[in-house]
């Protein structure tokens, strides 16, 4: 077998992935830095999400291969992907929160499981998890009680109790109102920049990508079109990323649907 | 044509892999202990004490109807009542209770599991539950299954009593048969009660584990998740008349007819 092993600190080579034998990913490549909070953009049902749960096996790859670290991960058997769930977090689309369980309870789940400690010591840590999102005094409330961005919220400080090397964020702002879109963004900045956290954001939020992103990744017709810095892709002569970041419902972009 | 059919046989067979994963998996999560002791009493109550009044309205009723049809029928031929209620309640321990406990509770229970599952994973929870280093299966299904063997049993046993007692006053009233004669329960013999054990724990497993298989098939949204529930009465329902039939010869065979 052929050496392809990689100095990115996540790379995706030549991934394939197809529903119902429709393909979605043709062969994407894709390399991020430890460290860099980047940002995957693209239209609606190009793959944006589905590629980062490639990362941490929560879908299989049809072809290709993925690597965290200089270690393949696609192949990892369900049973030895949770050291890899303890050092890549994800934060989900909609928060994902367990209703029937308080907040406290919701960030000690992965406390209980992943590091094992005790019901008391695993709450004790994630009322300190809680409080680092401002929500330590909703510690005991349960999700249908609290609005979008709170459990939003919470949901992050459960996704960072483990300590993740890498956060995947699957569309953080969506939803939000402005103010709490901001405080996600800066979130997500300073998890970088103080922690060294490595942030794979899937997002269609302007003010985010041209906001927080170190580099940005638009996916198109299944690969990734252009990897750019935010000033880069701002300057880009490229038409179909010009009718994407400008929002514009004519131009050379193809948008399946529509 | 033949395309679509090969396609229908290659997705069952892959529908039927799925759902011997998930049993198997269940069972495993039962031996090492999967699932949390305070999600089991949560699931017994659920499952065992919120059907208990369904149990005993549908069962009741139905042992009415056919305590009288019984009636009904012994009249117009021999008019000897003295062996009905004897006979009722055999058929009651061997088959009724817990197969009719069984259905409703497909309905009821499978609709719920199914319906909760597969809520969970259209919203991404049953993915954030593997981010979060639990088994899906093992939290969800394990404490179902357990909490389901144990109450579709106890409810069989409540259900047939109720049917039988139903039935009795409906024959005394409707008959004039006198309920020392109905309620007699002398024909009862050991075999019909291990039937009705084997019957009640073989459907209580079925039902949750049909109906978390449908839940983790849902895809999509609303949509996905009323297919899923759709999906789990149909299979549960199924489920239990074809392990009835196959229970019930297994027992017509083991024991040379003489049930």
């Amino acid at each position: 077998m052929t050496d392809t092993r990689t100095t990115a600190y996540v790379e995706f080579k030549g991934v394939e992935k197809g529903f119902a034998g429709k393909a979605v990913l043709k062969g994407m490549n894709l390399a991020v830095d430890k460290g860099e909070v980047m940002f995957i953009i693209g239209t609606s049902g190009v793959g944006k999400s589905v590629t980062i749960k490639h990362l941490i096996g929560l879908l299989r790859i049809d072809a290709g291969e993925i690597w965290f670290d200089g270690k393949r991960v696609d192949q990892l058997p369900e049973r030895q992907l949770a050291p890899l769930r303890k050092r890549i977090g994800m934060v989900f689309q909609s928060s994902t929160l367990f209703d029937s369980m308080t907040l406290a309870e919701n960030v000690a789940l992965p406390l209980r499981k992943h590091q094992r400690l005790g019901w008391d010591a695993s709450i004790e840590q994630a009322r300190i998890r809680l409080a680092q999102v401002y929500m330590a005094e909703h510690a005991d409330r349960y999700p249908a009680e609290l609005s979008d961005g709170m459990r939003k919220r919470a949901a992050i400080a459960r996704t960072l109790a483990l300590e993740p090397e890498v956060v995947l964020f699957d569309e953080p702002t969506t939803g939000l109102d402005p103010v709490s879109a901001r405080r996600i963004d800066r979130l997500i900045r300073e998890l970088a920049d103080k922690l060294g956290v490595t942030a794979i954001v899937v997002s269609h939020d302007p003010p985010s990508i041209f906001g927080i992103a170190d580099r940005v990744a638009f996916l198109y017709r299944g690969i990734v079109h252009v990897v750019a810095t935010p000033a880069e892709l701002r300057g880009s002569p490229d038409p179909i990323v010009q009718q994407f970041i400008g929002g514009k419902s004519s131009g050379p972009m193809e948008t399946p649907g529509f | 044509m033949i395309a679509r059919i090969g396609g229908g046989v290659l997705g069952a067979g892959r529908a039927a892999r799925e759902l011997w994963i998930v049993y198997v998996s269940t069972l495993a999560g039962v031996l090492r202990r999967g699932g949390a002791r305070g999600e089991l009493v949560r699931q017994l109550h659920a499952i065992g004490n919120k059907s208990l009044l369904f149990i005993v309205v549908t069962l009741g009723f139905i042992g009415m109807v056919m305590a009288y049809e019984a009636c009904n029928q012994l009249g117009r031929i021999t008019g000897d009542y003295s062996q009905v209620g004897g006979q009722f309640i055999r058929l009651i321990v061997s088959d009724f209770g817990p197969t009719l406990t069984a259905m409703m509770l497909a309905t009821r229970v499978g609709a719920g599991i199914a319906a909760e599952i597969g809520s969970m994973k259209v919203t991404e929870q049953i993915d954030a539950l593997r981010m979060s280093g639990v088994l899906p299966i093992d939290y969800l299904i394990v404490p179902r299954f357990l909490a389901s063997m144990i109450m579709t049993l106890v409810l069989s046993v409540i259900g047939g009593l109720v049917m039988f007692g139903a039935g009795g006053l409906t024959a005394e009233h409707s008959f004039g048969v006198n309920p020392n004669v109905f309620y007699d329960f002398g024909q009862v013999r050991p075999r019909h009660l291990i039937l009705m054990c084997i019957k009640g724990l073989a459907y209580g497993a079925a039902i949750p584990v049909v109906a978390g298989f449908c839940g983790l098939r849902a895809r999509g949204s609303s949509e996905g998740v009323g297919w899923a529930t759709t999906a789990a009465v149909i299979g549960g329902s199924f489920a239990v008349i074809v392990l009835d039939f196959v229970i019930s010869a297994a027992a017509l065979f083991l024991t040379g007819g003489d049930l």
